[in-house]
């Protein structure tokens, strides 16, 4: 589908530093998504990568 | 189950407890909030160009390029059926020359894991009928299509919106198909799509009348183009889909029935009626600090387990601005963290860190939790 997102980050746990989900700004609207295939703003995300739209990645030092 | 699995023929007909009379079956309708009765987003969206879920529980929006539009629920329902709300499209920037790619439907989706039932792939497959209401400014040829998203194969059938603006039932029956089952999981494997404009892409070929590999071109054949006048309106209600070449009567369910049927895939902790987004603190929840401290943290339980671990959407009680929490230690917004370690299908944690909150103060606001197919 045709998705609005004007901000895709990374986050990272604050208790592991992993990598832990995404989040995102779409209409203006900030949410976070979960690393699930299921999930379909997660799926919306890679496609929208894909697409060759760059996600944001600040990683804990 | 399928209607035809009831033997009337052995049953003393007034003997039968209501909901064994073989038009009143429980969950025939595989549509969640066909009724249109549940609308936990908000009940009027303006200005929308992208797809997405904007006001009625379960039912989307698909645009491509096609119109700018104002989705709500509407209190304009048929006469005398018993249905308080209908999903309305009102067109409010036309296109009246769609590109080739150009596409606008609403569309309703279903979980492989619920259509098990219908046999689909097997000799035995099972045929599925549409009924629902429609009204719309625009008369001609509208397209349904039902999506088969596993296997990428399409049905499509017309209907005819004969008279501008009056309340019509239509009823369309499509034959069960013998090819590609539905995945028996917990993703959308059938979508049914109410086709409202097309470009070219989607109209050049010949309608796709029986179930086949899917083929663009013959998706949308004939469809008329709802966004070409601004004084464009469409609205539905009563959408059932159920196993059988027959109709059977709406099947109203209780509204708290349907409403656990839909937060299955949207949740929030809002009073229903009020819009995610406001400002207001009833139904949020908040966080004291017991001693001056730069972490809390909050889990909210969801009253049904969610089709998948959801993508959670926080807002201040305060201002009802996304993404923050309200603190009046010093008061104002505070940024939630993005961190999803803690979301799952019951429950979700979600916490603000890095922020100064003194001993007796709080952190809280409210939280929507999206499992939408």
């Amino acid at each position: 589908m045709n998705r609005n997102f004007t901000l895709v980050e990374k986050c990272y746990s604050h208790f592991t530093n992993q990598f832990s989900g995404y989040k995102i700004i779409e209409n203006g609207i900030t949410s976070s998504v979960p690393l699930d295939e299921a999930n379909t703003d997660y799926q919306a995300i890679q496609e929208w990568i894909a697409a060759g739209n760059t996600v944001i990645d600040n990683p804990p030092e | 189950m399928a209607l035809s699995k009831v033997d009337l023929a052995n049953q003393v007909e007034n003997q039968l407890p209501q909901n064994l009379v073989a038009n009143n079956l429980p969950f025939r309708n595989i549509i969640i909030n066909g009724d249109m009765s549940i609308a936990q987003r908000g009940t009027s969206t303006a200005s929308i160009t992208s797809s997405g879920y904007y006001t009625v529980d379960r039912f989307g929006t698909a645009i491509s390029s096609l119109g700018t539009w104002t989705n709500s629920q509407s209190t304009d329902v048929p006469t005398g059926q018993g249905f308080a709300s209908s999903f309305k499209l009102d067109c409010t920037t036309a296109d009246a020359s769609p590109a080739a790619s150009d596409n606008l439907r609403v569309f309703t989706k279903f979980e492989g894991q619920n259509l098990q039932y219908l046999k689909k792939g097997t000799a035995s497959a099972v045929s599925l009928t549409a009924s629902f209401w429609v009204k719309s400014t625009k008369t001609g040829t509208f397209i349904l299509e039902l999506q088969d998203v596993d296997n990428a194969r399409t049905i499509s059938k017309s209907y005819t919106v004969d008279v501008t603006n009056t309340w019509e039932k239509k009823t369309i029956t499509y034959e069960g198909d013998t090819t590609g089952a539905y995945d028996n999981d917990n993703n959308g494997s059938l979508q049914l799509n109410f086709w409202l404009g097309a470009g070219t892409d989607f109209t050049s070929g010949t309608l796709n009348t029986t179930w086949n590999a899917n083929t663009n071109a013959n998706r949308a054949v004939g469809q008329v183009n709802l966004a070409d006048d601004t004084a464009n309106e469409w609205y539905i209600t009563g959408v059932q889909l159920e196993a059988g070449t027959t109709a059977s009567d709406f099947e109203f369910l209780p509204y708290d029935v349907n409403l656990q049927r839909c937060e299955r895939y949207y949740y929030k902790t809002y009073p229903q009626g009020t819009s995610p987004g406001t400002p207001g603190w009833d139904g949020s929840f908040i966080m004291v600090a017991h001693a001056n401290q730069s972490y809390v943290s909050n889990t909210v339980e969801f009253p049904v387990e969610m089709r998948t671990k959801p993508t959670i959407t926080s807002y201040s009680g305060d201002t009802g601005t996304s993404g923050k929490w309200y603190s009046n230690s010093t008061p104002g917004d505070v940024n939630v963290t993005g961190d999803t370690t803690f979301i799952g299908r019951k429950r979700a944690n979600k916490y603000v860190d890095g922020v100064n909150i003194n001993a007796g103060k709080y952190v809280g606001g409210h939280m929507t939790a999206n499992a939408e197919l």
